[in-house]
């Protein structure tokens, strides 16, 4: 020890001068706003009025749309009715969406002063729109937000009403003109600009502005002019059919941000952004009222909203109070709706079957569920010997139980998957491609052909590749997760009635995406949700994408891809896609399993749901459509 | 004893170093990145090479990890523990949320293991044996073996089917009830104390079962000593006996548990914390791991190494105090 001590404490004076005399790291680089944009001088508005060939596109009322929509159909039931009802039949699911998810017939009809309590998985983790990334993030951010575009449940993108006045695209496709309402303020009473929107533009694409989600797409803009207060044009790169997701990103208010950013760029660390966490000032229909971290996020409807100098200018919206709650066990979860703590929640299919049908639970709830376009798949890596032929992986198909999977796995509650996209997707491919069902001989037949065949008895199949025989034993990766280790655990036990042997290994989230993206694997199971734009399928299907972590090789799909992006005939687009859709299933690169449905459990006391095919939330009108009658029946 | 404080300060630091670069080679090692994972399961998330570049230089990754540790050791001695991209948030500040509530919940719990433990211990130890004493030894056993959270589930059932529309309906999760800020001092000091009541029983009753049995275990050996029997034939009571004589004498190993109990107290229970929304470090940390959020894991590495390393020092010192025969120069 009395040896040690005098060594140590030099080591220490060693690092101390190092410390001090370390002069890179404290070097602070100077901000440069919208550094990622190239310098491009834009045309006048004059100019461009004379020779863009302005053509007019929908500015709608995402509400509007659906009291359409709905004054088309007869409710199947009264409201009475559907209350008494349990959801257990597809039949009863209808009734109870048809007559719970009604608009209210006049403003009478609501309870302009409610409140509703939503449930979210985590805590948001930052309010500002910029900056957001998770599920929990976006429910909560959308509210108190301020955006130009939407789409609807047919993923039909539009300009909303209620923020602009005028949207038009050029001729040539490569410009888009919105004019943006000039009757919005922001919560400091400061009104809502086209400089706001170019400022967010241009703190999106600075490169010191650490953003991983949102810059996707907005990247694609090459420019972004205010020409006056109110009026925006939008340059594009090229003219592209998916241009239009491009036009919507999140906007924080100009005048707070641009003496604040130079500083620190991270919008998270300086003693401004931090407090504007506590206190933002927001451009939506909701304001922050308190956020408890961990606990709860709470939002009040802002009246100069939808009141502009003493005149009702928009939709009111319909709660007064929007409470998010944080509850993550998913047990406890469903406590909290039984006992009214929280008014909607998404069920396990357990929670769905086996603790959602008491007359206890229907004394305060009910439930209904809808088609949700997120889809599970075995992979297989094309790269490995096992599965570069197409036979072999056409074999896999025929092997799966794929009965066993819906019936006893998915509990009887989930729909089959036949590709890349829905069937009731205007993508898909009609007729859309028949489930597979087991067949072992077929397998057995296909992997003959492919050539293999249990040559030495041992009860594997094998095969000669380049010179040296190969045993039919892979090992598929997943999740650790039961529910999907249960699925690879029934492929394992279907491919060992033919002779191949496979190994499930379950892996850590991050660990199996890592594998992925390195092609480090042979076989995995995974899921896609399912983007507005077909388009987002490139990433998956191109040669050499990002995610196409099998290594999928068509040219012609490739090229489909590059059509179907250029081409603006809503028809002949359709085609494109329904075409590669079935390139894609005939190469069966991966075996598609299931469609996973949405699950909800909501107040009884709610009205107005609607799902679409990325649930009830996330499209427009989406969850301004919900609301408290005036009057509980 | 100042040499020996400049000695131990200085085997802290060198433990500190060898710590943090173990946990640093590691993580950056682990197959896995926040890079990775935010690609996840988005389709509309696309990467271009210049965004991968970015993202890459904003997550540390474009450097080795011999680099990023030096970096991240600079840093630390000049105070700062760098920003958690996943948190969006300060290290500091992402640890300071969750360090309160934390505190709370592991304080009392440790307060009352100990509390209850030591006379229920000492009890156990006069009564070796009895009836009663079995009786509770087999409790203790059956409360030990039970894990956490199927209790938790289970409590929350029971009060749920049970307690709800009573008065003594308790919340489900969570610290605080909707209404909290409206509520008086006092009501928010119950309010708390309702929530924290069904976590903190989870929490203790594992370690008050083991405390117990420890204490009772140190006392069987301290009880059969001889100048126990020398106090008994100078007629010393029972209870004078249990706790100036032998209890006293049981006071190290004791004082070894309380100490590395240390950076527990600041650890939280991950899957408590998840069943009752406790907003706690132990999620914090699980979750760091599971986000390959660097920055954070090291400040929490950080945090619990110095407090291992502060807990065994004062343990060290307070065997100095209770035994007056340990010195140390």
């Amino acid at each position: 020890m009395s040896v040690l001590s005098p060594v140590l404490g030099r080591l220490l004076v060693i690092v101390g001068l190092l410390i001090c005399a370390e002069p890179a790291l404290a070097q602070k680089k100077e901000f440069k706003l919208g550094d990622m944009i190239k310098p491009f001088t834009p045309p006048s508005l004059s100019e461009l009025d004379k020779t863009a060939g302005w053509q007019d596109r929908p500015v709608l009322d995402a509400l509007e749309l659906l009291r359409t929509k709905q004054a088309k159909e007869k409710p199947l039931a009264t409201v009475a009715e559907a209350l008494k009802l349990k959801n257990d039949s597809p039949k009863a699911n209808n009734i109870i969406l048809s007559a719970l998810g009604r608009l209210p017939a006049s403003e009478a009809a609501v309870d302009w002063d409610a409140s509703i309590a939503r449930h979210i998985n985590f805590d948001i983790k930052s309010i500002n729109p910029l900056l957001t990334s998770s599920t929990s993030e976006v429910d909560v951010n959308s509210l108190h937000g301020y955006a130009l575009f939407s789409f609807d449940w047919n993923f039909v993108p539009f300009a909303t009403k209620e923020t602009v006045a005028k949207w038009q695209t050029s001729k040539d496709g490569l410009m888009d003109k919105v004019i943006i309402r000039d009757d919005l303020t922001w919560s400091d009473g400061k009104p809502i600009t086209a400089h706001d929107v170019v400022f967010s533009f241009k703190v999106l694409l600075s490169s010191e502005v650490p953003i991983p989600a949102q810059r996707t797409g907005t990247d694609e803009i090459k420019w972004l002019e205010a020409y006056d207060d109110y009026t925006l044009v939008y340059f594009h790169k090229a003219a592209l059919a998916t241009n239009v997701w491009n036009l919507n990103f999140s906007v924080i208010p100009k005048h707070i941000f641009e003496s604040t950013i130079a500083d620190d760029p991270t919008l998270l660390k300086s003693k401004a952004h931090v407090a504007y966490e506590n206190n933002p000032v927001v451009g939506g229909a909701y304001r922050i009222a308190s956020r408890t971290p961990g606990q709860n996020i709470v939002l009040e409807r802002r009246e100069e909203y939808y009141m502009h100098k003493g005149k009702q200018v928009r939709d009111k919206p319909y709660f007064k109070t929007i409470r998010f709650q944080i509850v993550q066990d998913p047990t406890v979860a469903l406590l909290s709706l039984r006992r009214g703590d929280i008014d909607e929640l998404i069920l396990t299919p357990t929670q769905w079957l086996e603790q959602t049908s008491s007359n206890e639970f229907y004394s305060k709830c009910t439930k209904a569920y809808a088609t949700e376009w997120v889809s599970f798949h075995f992979l297989w890596n094309q790269k490995t010997p096992f599965f570069s032929d197409k036979r072999v992986r056409q074999a896999m198909g025929y092997a799966f139980d794929h009965e066993e999977l819906l019936q006893k796995l998915r509990l009887g509650l989930d729909s089959p998957s036949t590709g890349i996209f829905h069937p009731d997707s205007q993508w898909a491919p009609k007729p859309a491609p028949k489930p597979m069902k087991q067949d072992l001989d077929k397998a057995e037949d296909l992997l003959a052909a492919a050539g293999w065949e249990d040559t030495d008895n041992d009860g594997i199949l094998d095969k000669v590749i380049n010179g040296k025989k190969v045993k039919f034993d892979f090992t598929i990766l997943v999740a650790n997760r039961q529910d999907r280790i249960d699925i690879c655990n029934l492929l394992r036990t279907n491919l060992d009635q033919i002779g191949i042997r496979c190994t499930v290994r379950p892996l850590e989230f991050a660990t199996l995406i890592q594998n992925m993206q390195d092609k480090t694997f042979e076989a995995s199971f995974g899921g896609w949700g399912t983007g507005t734009d077909p388009d987002t399928s490139l990433n998956i299907w191109g040669k050499g994408e990002n995610r196409n972590y099998g290594s999928y090789d068509n040219p012609e799909v490739d090229k489909l891809f590059e059509q179907g992006k250029r081409e603006f005939d809503p028809a002949r687009r359709r085609l494109i896609y329904q075409k590669i859709a079935q390139l894609v299933y005939d190469d069966q690169p991966y075996t598609w399993l299931f469609y996973q449905n949405a699950y909800y459990g909501f107040n009884k006391e709610l009205r107005g749901y609607m799902f679409s095919p990325r649930g009830p939330y996330h499209y427009g009108p989406g969850f301004s459509s919900i609301y408290r009658p005036a009057m509980v029946e | 004893m100042a040499s020996y404080l400049v000695r131990r300060l200085l085997l802290a630091v060198l433990t500190l170093f060898l710590t943090s670069l173990l946990i640093y080679a590691l993580i950056r090692n682990m197959p896995g990145s926040p890079l990775a994972l935010d690609m996840g399961n988005d389709p509309n998330f696309k990467l271009t090479d210049e965004r991968k570049a970015q993202l890459e230089k904003l997550y540390g990754l474009d450097k080795p990890w011999a680099i990023g540790y030096r970096d991240w050791v600079f840093n630390v001695m000049r105070g700062d523990l760098g920003d958690s991209v996943p948190e969006k948030r300060s290290v500091v500040q992402a640890i300071r949320e969750r360090l309160g509530p934390t505190l709370l919940l592991s304080c009392c719990s440790i307060a009352l293991a100990y509390v209850a433990s030591i006379p229920l211990g000492l009890y156990c130890s006069a009564r070796s044996g009895k009836a009663d004493e079995r009786g509770i030894s087999i409790a203790l056993y059956a409360l030990y073996s039970l894990p956490s959270y199927v209790t938790a589930l289970m409590l929350l059932s029971l009060t749920f089917e049970y307690l709800r529309d009573t008065p003594f309906e308790l919340p489900l999760q969570g610290m605080r009830s909707p209404n909290h800020d409206q509520m008086s001092s006092l009501g928010k000091g119950l309010d708390v104390l309702k929530h924290l009541l069904l976590p903190l029983t989870c929490l203790t009753y594992g370690s008050l079962a083991y405390d117990t049995r420890f204490i009772k275990a140190n006392m069987e050996e301290a009880l059969r000593q001889d100048y126990i029997r020398t106090a008994r034939a100078k007629g010393a009571s029972r209870l004078r006996i249990l706790v100036r004589h032998a209890f006293r004498n049981t006071l190290i190993p004791f004082i070894t548990i309380l100490g590395l109990s240390l950076p527990g107290i600041v650890g939280g229970a991950v899957i408590l914390e998840s069943i009752f929304n406790w907003p706690g470090m132990g999620q914090l940390f699980y979750q760091s791991i599971s986000r390959r959020d660097y920055e954070l894991i090291m400040g929490l590495t950080l945090m619990f190494t110095v407090l291992t390393l502060i807990g065994q020092l004062l343990a060290d010192l307070a065997y100095a105090l209770v035994d007056p025969r340990i010195t140390y120069h």
